[in-house]
């Protein structure tokens, strides 16, 4: 009908589709992202030792560096992959052996998806101020006379990252070899196991995920070489903080940090990766249990704390507190009736030890001696009282060698308070001579704080 | 041609008169200039209750003993054509013959269904809340106030008589394309298809339509049929700033041939690297066949088939803080990579329809039509998934490490207002604040190098992506039949029916995109927390049958289920027709199932509540309306209609939390609506004019909202990311609307609309909360929403149009109007007016709480008033027996920045944050915007053969 010919129409019309139309909206290649190398000469670069330098020389709280045209540099250790870090990176200054490790302060989360643990990286200096943050080696911006977090839109303009990835080979440190100048490095702690009552017993702990954790779950790791004992913590952003404390022994693979209140060192893992327990066969201290009848008629010792107005006025007892701190037993009362209470609650004390000790008693005119008492728990985060027996006490608690005995600890409510439990009877017949018995409470503010009423302590056995 | 017109007349003039005492009107139209016949052309005796339709050949005739005597006007109507108006004069027993009545294809009409549809292209991708616009509907309309809410009042989001585009039916060849999901009609499954879809007949409001018992916002059913188009091909090809940049579109439609067969193509493609709205790259492409033989004269067997695959990259509301910094053509969503804009929201739409048609006429006056359906296909869209993470075990407990943040370039910690969030700003706050500013301002899109580096540093270590691009995915699968009767009982009495079934199954999952230079992503949910009594290992499953799954691109992973829904429903309409009045009367019946079925057991619901098939909702509906026309005199009319109807609640409606679990809403019920308006009709030769009033109740209305909040207050953690299920919630809509258009000279026409209304909820409605954070539904207070007399977001509540309209004999037209609009509302939260608001994090009451402050805090946002102005513009060329023309409007020509819509965040809905956030200079945690488009314009340039 018509002299167009339909093909030759959407020919034109599918040409000028082509011509004119392309859209790119998908299929888009993975780009490439290779690292053009830092153009940074050896001249340009100082060590962190030599950026501490400088901050310790200075007398300052901070120093803000400029026209310097110097470069520090240094291997990642930190992750904020799990959590456990947050708007900062760590560096040390080898990927093995290192000697210094500085925190950068970051305003960028997360980190680790630009520098991933072992990326050696370059941070320019000038504009930067070095200053310590939470009592550790620091580089941020300034604020007043703190460092603060570089603000995210400069971070590329300080942090340049080399093509450089090294694998970190984490330093052999024991925990009584801590100082300050091995903060803020990748360590490795050698045969250590997490605290008996964390891990022990039907509910074992989470890293942090108890109803006390705030901030940060702190766990006690004791060294089986050494007993020493220092504190993991983990964030309660971490995201593997739900997890339960492994009961074995064995490395761990952290960064040794001071704590927020830059009170005591503290070691954080990057992810549950730097935790290798390999030994079933924990290395718990010996817990004492007699054999034989237990039990009399003739008593020994029995305080009720019955009368008096101050814990102090009980004669013979040792009440006191070895770290420092001011927590110590004091007298409680409810509903007349008295007892010695400890409690280290809203202290602010990061670490709390402190004992109560029964006078001396002489076993060798008794036998089938027995303990009894009533112990109640409250607002329960955690096991940390235990009963100890010395037959050799020294006149200091800490020098003295204790015995743990199997007393039954009770566990009470988070919230509230869980009723007087009576623990006992506990065989104490194989001791003989000068005896004294002490209750040892150790506590760390706010994750450690479960408050315990101690009440007819009594000991009995059979008079000779 | 000449010829052939001769042919016909002799032909004509041969039919014998059998009813000699019956006096008849008959004759043949045909196309002035192909000479091709023209079927379904309207054919009335003005004044009078006499019209009829022309046949296949173009042939009508109207006979019967009491046609009005005298000298008459015949009415001779098409869309695409000039109306004619012939006198003639009736007597009793004679005929008129007319043959060949020539009917001319009508520039203006041409010209302005180009412009029109351009306008309903901007419809594709509004999915967040916004597409609720019903003016798509109105295309083929020539009511005045109609016109002016299609082309001027629509880029408001302006909704006539504040009636969502689900409360419109949309028909293509009489099958409902509504889709079940959420009522509304799927735009883009026929974008771009315009030249095809000329033929409409629209309906308004509840009027009678002989297709479909209808809706309150009103009907249209398209008709794409080969027959039904006028013979001659089309290519056009526009320009425009507005959503894309180019189209072309080429049609050719065979017209009837002498044994019977008709067919159309249509080819068209439309492109764009962004629209007025940065980013919104725009790719689709549009194909329709239709292919139809003409049995004989009383059947004919069409089939038609679109498919229009479309890509469209999103954009999304801001912040005043944003808008402020970045302007209202900002889009967060996409950045550079390789040279080229990326959108990492991409609305991907591709669902092809097949339909096969069968119209029978019965008789002389009962037409039977069959259709039946099938479409299939998926809609997709993908965002940035940023919470990759990777399974670290330890003693054979499992922990998922990793995760990054947000990373879209306007998250709130990015902006200037979180460095001074705190009260009195430091030095070094404002310091931070100009750096995130200034980064903001310079930079401010995605960062897509990063997002691959994160994923190649993770593969380097084993570990799994940590980015990666999700694509939600709704894959239905649908059957539709129906069949629908319309008989012309008496001269006086219309009688429709029609009977349906439409089967859909609709698969619903996430699909991994791009790994984005990863090697793998971990099925498992990030933000999954620790139970009282589950592992966090169980709850974080997305799959408890299939745990810890490493997915590659393309695999199903986070959500899979499918939805079963059946609907079986049935009307019947009578309409009557008399000198003086006119009425109807319809009813409709209708039974609808849904039933999930969960192809996942999500760890947070174990067992049946998640996996395998939910509780079957069954729901019985049932529709009545009727309505009268009076006529008064030819020019004074009065109509009135009014409908009681209920309607299933949607699919999207029903499951509190599809995507995890198979609950259905508590409470749930199928929404009830009552309606009636009233309108007075006036018409002279110069003047038309239609002022109506209108009052709708609805009752029973379910919503579901999805948002993260920081206020559920009174839980053990107040953060939650939740489920808001609000029930038998009351809306009250009334107002009036006006147009009027006058033809002060043949060549000069003047215009004016207005629509005043008030669409409010009318009552305080129950609403819980469900979450994967807390075991069960919650309520907070006393368990309602305090949303009455609050008016109901989207578009203006008032609207006016002043415009006029020049056509010169010389085939060449100009027009131009400017539109007034006032008192758009936000969308409020409705958790903040929730038993949240009053409460502390404890659930008690606050402490400080202040009446006055309070009543601040919930005042609803009214966009204020402004002013719109646009041109319009087009010439015609007739070059042998071909037209060439083109067709330029400009919109916003005073570059008016307005607000279409907006909602308040429910992030912070308690008392106390609500007024720290007020506190704030700049708010963190802003209501966010819509933003209509500044000056734009579109040209088209067509030519026809």
């Amino acid at each position: 009908m018509k002299t167009f010919k339909l093909n030759k129409i959407f020919i034109l019309l599918l040409a000028m589709a082509v011509v004119t139309s392309c859209v790119k909206d998908d299929d888009f290649e993975t780009p490439d992202l290779s690292i053009v190398e830092p153009n940074i000469t050896a001249d340009q670069i100082i060590s962190i030792s030599a950026l501490a330098g400088i901050l310790a020389q200075s007398g300052e709280q901070v120093v803000t560096i400029s026209e310097t045209g110097k470069y520090i540099e240094g291997y990642v250790i930190s992750s904020d992959e799990g959590g456990n870090f947050f708007k900062q990176i760590i560096i040390q200054d080898a990927p093995s052996n290192p000697t210094r490790g500085v925190k950068i302060l970051v305003d960028v989360s997360p980190l680790f998806v630009s520098y991933e643990v072992g990326r050696k990286v370059f941070v320019k200096l000038d504009g930067l101020t070095v200053g310590t943050s939470n009592g550790s080696l620091a580089l941020g911006v300034r604020n007043g006379n703190l460092v603060a977090r570089i603000p995210f839109p400069d971070r590329e303009k300080f942090i340049l990252r080399s093509g450089i990835t090294e694998e970190i080979v984490a330093l052999p440190l024991a925990i009584e070899d801590f100082t300050m100048d091995k903060v803020n490095l990748f360590i490795r702690l050698n045969d250590v196991q997490f605290n008996r009552n964390d891990v022990l017993g039907p509910n074992p702990k989470t890293f942090a995920a108890e109803p006390g954790d705030q901030f940060d779950g702190e766990r006690l790791v004791e060294s089986c070489a050494t007993n020493a004992t220092t504190i993991l913590s983990t964030s309660t952003f971490a995201s593997f903080k739900g997890l339960n404390l492994p009961k074995d022994r064995g490395n761990l693979d952290v960064v040794l940090v001071r704590d927020f209140f830059n009170e005591f060192y503290t070691v954080y893992l990057n992810t549950p990766a730097g935790i290798n327990f390999d030994n079933e066969n924990r290395c718990d201290p010996d817990i004492i249990a007699c054999e034989g009848p237990s039990g009399g008629p003739d008593t020994l010792l029995s305080e009720n704390f019955e009368g008096l107005t101050n814990i102090n006025q009980l004669t013979d007892w040792v009440n006191v507190n070895v770290s420092g701190g001011s927590v110590r037993y004091v007298l409680g009362n409810f509903s007349n009736n008295n007892y010695a209470q400890i409690s280290g609650f809203a202290s602010g004390e990061a670490v709390i030890e402190s004992w109560l000790v029964t006078p001396n008693m002489n076993f060798d005119t008794f036998s089938q001696e027995q303990l009894n008492l009533d112990i109640e728990a409250a607002f329960d985060n955690g096991k940390i009282l235990s009963v100890l027996i010395t037959t050799a006490y020294t006149g200091d608690v800490t020098t003295t060698e204790w015995e743990i005995l199997d007393v039954n600890i009770p566990t009470g409510p988070s919230s509230g308070f869980g009723g007087f439990q009576p623990s006992g009877p506990i065989n104490i017949s194989c001791f003989d001579g000068n005896v004294r018995i002490a209750f040892k409470y150790v506590g760390s503010d706010p994750s450690a704080t479960t408050r315990y009423h101690l009440d007819n302590i009594k000991v009995t056995g059979i008079q000779n | 041609m000449k010829k052939r017109i001769v042919t016909l007349l002799l032909c004509c003039f041969c039919i014998a008169n059998v009813f000699a005492q019956e006096a008849e009107v008959k004759g043949r139209v045909v196309d002035l200039n192909s000479g091709t016949p023209l079927p379904d052309t309207k054919i009335s005796i003005q004044e009078s209750i006499f019209s009829t339709t022309t046949d296949a050949d173009g042939m009508f005739s109207i006979k019967s003993p009491d046609l009005p005597q005298g000298e008459q006007v015949l009415l001779v109507e098409r869309n695409g054509y000039m109306t004619l108006r012939m006198p003639i004069t009736i007597q009793s027993g004679g005929i008129v013959n007319l043959t060949p009545i020539l009917l001319d294809v009508d520039f203006t009409e041409v010209q302005s269904q180009i412009g029109t549809i351009s306008l309903a292209d901007d419809e594709l991708d509004q999915d967040d809340g916004t597409s609720t616009n019903v003016s798509g509907l109105l295309q083929a309309s020539n009511d005045v106030f109609l016109n002016a809410a299609a082309f001027d009042f629509s880029a408001t989001f302006f909704r006539p008589r504040g009636l969502d585009n689900a409360n419109g039916k949309v028909l293509i060849n009489g099958i409902e394309m509504n889709k079940q999901f959420d009522g509304r009609p799927q735009w883009g499954n026929w974008g771009g298809l315009n030249d095809a879809q000329r033929n409409r007949d629209f309906t308004m409001g509840l009027s009678a339509n002989d297709n479909t018992f209808g809706d309150l916002a009103g009907s249209t059913n398209i008709i794409m049929r080969a027959s039904q188009y006028r013979a001659g091909g089309q290519i056009s090809y526009a320009a425009s700033d507005r959503t894309y940049e180019g189209r072309v579109i080429g049609s050719y439609n065979s017209g009837v041939s002498a044994d019977g067969w008709a067919y159309s193509v249509l080819i068209s493609r439309r492109f764009g690297n962004g629209g007025y709205i940065d980013g919104t790259i725009y790719d689709a492409n549009s194909f329709f066949a239709s292919v139809e033989k003409v049995i004989n004269q009383d059947h004919s067997l069409n089939f038609s088939a679109f498919y229009t695959p479309n890509r469209r990259g999103r954009s999304t509301a801001l912040t005043q803080e944003v808008l402020d910094l970045k302007g209202n053509q900002y889009n967060p969503f996409w950045g550079m990579q390789d040279g080229e804009i990326r959108n990492s929201r991409i609305r991907e739409v591709e669902e092809p329809v097949f339909m096969l048609n069968h119209y029978w006429n019965i008789s002389e006056k009962t037409r039977l039509n069959t259709n039946l359906g099938y479409q299939f296909g998926k809609i997709g869209n993908t965002r940035i998934d940023n919470n990759g993470t990777t399974l670290y075990t330890l003693n054979g407990q499992e922990a998922y490490v990793g995760g990054a943040r947000n990373a879209d370039p306007n998250y709130y910690q990015r902006m200037p207002s979180y460095f001074l969030r705190f009260e009195n700003p430091t030095a070094f706050d404002y310091q931070n604040a100009y750096l995130a500013r200034e980064e903001f301002v310079n930079n401010g899109q995605y960062d897509w190098n990063s997002l691959y580096l994160a994923n190649q540093l993770a593969a380097s270590e084993g570990r799994n992506a940590v980015y990666a691009i999700q694509e939600d995915r709704i894959d239905d699968t649908q059957i539709s039949v129906n069949t629908i009767l319309s008989s012309q009982v008496t001269d006086n009495i219309v009688i429709n029916g029609g009977l349906n079934y439409r089967g859909l199954k609709s698969e619903n999952f996430a699909v991994l995109k791009d790994l984005l230079g990863g090697t793998g992503y971990l099925d498992i949910d990030a933000f999954a927390e620790d139970g009282p009594e589950v592992l966090l290992e169980d709850l974080a499953q997305s799959d408890l049958r299939n745990r810890n799954r490493i997915v590659g691109e393309g695999d199903r992973y986070k959500y899979n289920y499918e939805i079963d829904a059946a609907v079986y429903g049935g009307f019947a309409q009578a309409q009557f027709k008399y000198n003086l009045v006119d009425f109807y009367i319809a009813a409709e019946g209708s039974q609808t199932t849904y039933q999930r079925n969960g192809l996942y057991e999500n760890g947070n619901f174990p067992g049946s509540r998640s996996f395998g098939e939910s509780e079957e909702l069954s729901f019985t509906n049932y529709g009545v309306k009727g309505g009268l026309t009076y006529k008064l005199t030819g020019r004074h009319l009065f109509n009135l209609n009014a409908g009681y109807i209920t309607k299933a609640p949607g699919i999207r409606n029903s499951f509190s939390n599809a995507r995890q679990n198979n609950d259905v809403v508590i409470g749930l019920e199928s929404e009830k609506y009552q309606t009636a308006d009233l309108s007075y009709i006036y018409r002279s030769p110069i003047i038309k004019a239609r002022l109506t009033g209108f009052y709708t109740t609805i009752q029973d209305a379910t919503e579901i909202g999805f948002f993260f909040t920081q206020s559920a207050q009174g839980l053990e953690n107040t953060n939650a990311f939740v489920q808001e299920v609000t029930t038998g919630i009351e809306k009250l809509h009334f107002g009036g609307e006006f147009g009027m258009e006058a033809q002060v000279t043949p060549t000069i026409k003047l215009k004016a609309a207005a629509s005043v209304g008030q669409y409010t909820y009318n009552n305080n409605p129950n609403i819980y909360y469900t979450s994967d954070d807390f075991n069960n539904p919650v309520t907070f207070g006393d368990g309602t929403t305090k949303l009455k007399d609050l008016h109901l977001s989207g578009g203006p509540e008032k609207a006016y149009q002043l415009g006029f309209e020049y056509r010169d004999p010389d085939f060449w037209w100009v027009g131009a109007t400017t539109n007034y609009f006032s008192d758009a509302y936000i969308n409020v939260s409705k958790l903040r007016r929730s038993g949240v608001f009053a409460s502390d994090t404890d659930g008690l009451p606050f402490n400080d709480f202040d009446e006055d402050i309070a009543r601040q805090l919930l005042k609803q946002e009214n966009f204020g008033d402004y002013m719109l102005v646009n041109l319009v513009g087009g010439k015609s060329w007739k070059i042998d027996d071909y037209f060439v023309g083109f067709f330029a409007t400009i919109n916003n020509v005073f570059n008016q920045e307005f607000k279409t819509g907006g909602f308040e965040d429910s992030r912070n809905a308690d008392y106390r944050r609500l007024a720290e956030e007020a506190r704030r200079d700049t708010p963190v945690f802003g209501s966010r915007y819509f933003s209509g488009f500044g000056r734009s314009y579109y040209v088209n340039v067509y030519f026809r053969f």
